[in-house]
C-alpha cells in the first residue's frame, strides 16, 4: 500500500550466498542478494489519529515526505543517521507501531532547534508533531523513560511548585538524579557545590567565580540556592495550573 | 525604525535574575545610552521555556498568558525579552491564541480562575536585540561609541530560536488562519531567516570586526537537552567554538543565556579533556556594547562570564 524503504527491510530478509544457481543459470556475483518479502498486516491506523488529535500534532496530515526536515536536522547529520523526522512521520501515519519501537532509543533525541519546522515548505509544525508522536507512544507504553523526559518533567514541577525556576537547583537536582552523591547541609536541604561526588569539571566550573573573588555573583547565586525565588501572587494561579496538568495526564 | 516602540514591558526571564546577572545589567546599560525604556515585568513567572511544552501543552499556555496578561495590566502591547527561550515561548503561545480560538478562550477562563485578568488583546513579544535594531540601530550605537571596539574580532552567535521558526516570528490574524486574508505575514522587525545579521550590524558600528560565522551562527549548542544529553551538546559546542576559533574569533558574542551557559559549560569540559581549539571565550553582546559606551569591565559584570573574556579584551586594550 505504501512506499517500501530501505530502511523498512530487515538485516535478516536479506540474504546473500556465496554460489548461487537458478535453472541452471550461474547468477553468482552481483545477481545473488535476495531479498525475502516481508507483508505487514498490523498498521495501526488509530494511531496516526490519535497524534492528530494532540493540539501539537494538527499539522502531521500536510506532510509530503520532502524530507527537507532531515536535511537540516542537526542531530541526523552530526550524530545519528538514524534520527529521521521524516521517517518518524512516515510511521506514525502508517501506524506502524513496531518499526517506532524500534527507533524508541533515538526518537528523544531532538534538540529543539526548529529548523525542521522552519524550513517545512508544507507548514508542518515538524519539532511539535515530533513530541506529539513521542507523546502518544508514552501513553501507549511503547516508549520507556528517557533522559530528557524525566528532566522536563523535573524542570516542570519546579515551575510548578515555584512559578520561577533557579539554575543552580537545576544543575544539582539534576546531577543527583544521575546518580550523584550530592551533598546536602542538615538545615535547609540544599546542596552544597564543592564537596560530595559532583563530576570534577563541574567542581572546577564552580571554583571559577571563588578565585576570581567574584562576590557579588557568589552571594547573589548563593541567595538564589538558599531561598527559592518564587512569583509572588502564584498559589491560587498554581492551583488551576495543577488541574489542567491533571486533566492532560502530565501529573502522576 | 521606530516600528516596536520606545517604552517597552521588558520580560528579563529567571535566569538573567540569577547566574546570567550580567546580561540583565548589561542590557540596562545599553538600553539607557539607546535613550530606551524598559518597564519590568512585576512578578513574572518562568515561561515554561523548551522543556514545559514538552509536558504539558495547555499548562504552558498559561504560563505564558499570564504573563502576557501582566504585561496588558501595566498598559503595553509590546514585551521584550532577552534569551531565546522566552521569546520563543511567548511567540509560540502568541501563535497558538491567535490561530485556535478554542484555546483562546480556554486560556482566558482558566485565567480568569487563577485570579489574573483575562486577555483583551495578544502582546506582541520581540526579541530584545530586534528591539535594539529597529528603535536605535546601528547608527544610534555609532553615535553612542566612545571607545570602539577596534581589533576585535568577533564570531556572532544567534542559536536556533532567535530566527527560527518564521512562524511563531509573523503576525495573524485573529481568523483561525483559514481565508486567504488572514495568511500570516512577516513581521518587518524581524531579522533575515537564514543569514541573521542585526547583531553583526550593532558591534560592527561599534567598532568591531565580524568574522564568517555560517552556518555556525545559528547551529544548536545542544539547549534543552544541554544537561539531559551531554554527549550530543558537547559536539555541538565543539563545532562552534572550533569554527568560530578557525576563522580567527577572539570572542562569541552571545544573545541568549541559556546558549551562553551551554558554550562556557562544555568549553570548560573540552579544554579539561584538552580537545584543541576551543578556547575562544564567550561574552554576552551587550556587554559588549556597554565597553564600547565607555563602561568598564566592571559596570558589565566581565567577571561573571565563566569563559573569562578579560585576558582577551585587555590585550586589545578594551578593558
Amino acid at each position: 500500500m505504501a512506499i517500501h524503504e530501505r530502511s523498512l527491510v530487515e538485516p535478516e530478509r536479506i540474504l546473500r550466498k556465496e554460489r548461487l544457481v537458478v535453472d541452471g543459470v550461474d547468477v553468482s556475483g552481483d545477481w545473488n542478494l535476495i531479498i525475502m518479502p516481508r507483508v505487514i498486516n498490523d498498521y495501526d491506523v488509530d494511531f496516526g489519529k490519535d497524534v492528530l488529535s494532540q493540539p501539537e500534532g494538527k499539522t502531521i496530515n500536510q506532510c509530503y515526505q520532502c524530507s527537507y526536515c532531515t536535511a537540516s536536522c542537526p542531530v541526523h547529520n552530526y550524530w545519528d543517521e538514524r534520527y529521521n523526522p521524516r521517517h518518524f512521520i512516515y510511521l506514525a501515519r502508517l501506524g506502524m507501531i513496531d518499526e517506532l519501537q524500534k527507533r524508541a532509543d533515538v526518537m528523544w533525541r531532538c534538540v529543539s532547534c526548529h529548523k525542521c519546522t522552519h524550513r517545512c515548505p508544507k507548514g508542518v509544525l515538524v519539532e511539535e508533531v515530533l513530541k506529539a508522536i513521542l507523546k502518544v507512544m508514552a501513553k501507549r507504553g511503547i516508549i520507556e523513560e528517557y533522559p530528557s523526559k524525566k528532566f522536563d518533567k523535573f524542570f516542570t514541577e519546579s515551575v510548578l511548585e515555584y512559578g520561577r525556576i533557579e539554575d543552580g537547583e537545576l544543575l544539582f537536582g539534576w546531577i543527583e538524579k544521575q546518580g550523584y552523591n550530592v551533598v546536602k547541609d542538615p538545615i535547609l536541604k540544599k546542596p552544597i557545590p564543592f564537596v560530595g561526588e559532583t563530576p570534577e569539571w563541574l567542581k572546577d566550573l564552580v571554583m571559577k567565580p571563588i578565585k576570581s573573588m567574584n562576590i557579588g555573583f557568589l552571594v547573589l547565586n548563593a541567595k538564589h540556592m538558599l531561598f527559592h525565588p518564587k512569583t509572588k501572587n502564584w498559589s491560587k494561579f498554581k492551583q488551576v495550573l495543577r488541574k489542567v496538568m491533571q486533566e492532560e495526564g502530565a501529573l502522576h | 525604525m521606530g516600528v516596536i516602540g520606545k517604552r517597552v514591558a521588558y520580560y528579563p526571564g529567571c535566569s538573567l535574575e540569577g547566574a546570567a546577572r550580567s546580561y540583565d545589567v548589561s542590557t540596562k546599560i545599553v538600553a539607557k545610552e539607546l535613550g530606551l525604556e524598559l518597564d519590568y515585568l512585576e512578578d513574572y513567572n518562568c515561561c515554561g521555556a523548551m522543556e514545559s511544552k514538552n509536558v504539558t501543552f495547555m499548562g504552558t499556555m498559561l504560563l505564558n498568558a499570564r504573563n502576557m496578561s501582566l504585561a496588558r495590566k501595566q498598559g503595553h502591547s509590546v514585551i521584550v525579552a532577552p534569551c531565546n527561550g522566552c521569546s520563543f515561548s511567548l511567540q509560540r503561545a502568541e501563535y497558538f491564541l491567535e490561530t485556535d480560538r478554542a484555546v483562546f478562550d480556554k486560556v482566558n477562563s482558566l485565567l480568569r480562575e487563577g485570579g489574573v485578568d483575562a486577555l483583551d488583546q495578544i502582546p506582541h513579544t520581540y526579541h530584545i536585540l530586534e528591539w535594539f535594531y529597529h528603535e536605535a540601530g546601528p547608527q544610534k550605537v555609532r553615535e553612542k561609541t566612545r571607545k570602539p571596539l577596534r581589533g576585535l574580532k568577533v564570531a556572532n552567535y544567534y542559536g536556533c530560536l532567535y530566527t527560527r521558526p518564521h512562524f511563531y516570528a509573523r503576525t495573524y490574524a485573529h481568523a483561525g488562519g483559514q481565508d486567504e486574508e488572514a495568511r500570516p505575514r512577516k513581521r518587518d522587525t524581524a531579522d533575515d531567516d537564514e543569514h541573521p545579521y542585526y547583531m553583526n550590524a550593532l558591534l560592527e558600528a561599534a567598532g568591531a570586526t565580524n568574522v564568517e560565522f555560517e552556518p555556525m551562527h545559528t547551529q544548536c549548542c545542544g539547549g534543552p537537552h544541554s544537561l539531559s544529553d551531554e554527549m550530543v551538546s558537547e559536539k555541538f559546542v565543539m563545532m562552534i567554538l572550533q569554527t568560530a576559533k578557525r576563522n580567527g574569533a577572539d570572542i562569541i558574542a552571545t544573545e541568549c543565556p541559556l546558549c551562553h551557559a551551554s558554550l562556557e559549560m562544555y568549553r570548560h569540559r573540552l579544554m579539561l579533556k584538552g580537545v584543541p581549539d576551543v578556547d575562544v571565550p564567550a561574552a554576552y553582546f551587550t556587554q559588549l556594547l556597554g565597553l564600547a559606551f565607555g563602561y568598564s569591565a566592571g559596570d558589565v559584570k566581565l567577571k561573571d562570564n565563566l569563559s573569562d573574556p578579560l585576558p582577551v579584551l585587555k590585550r586589545l586594550g578594551l578593558a
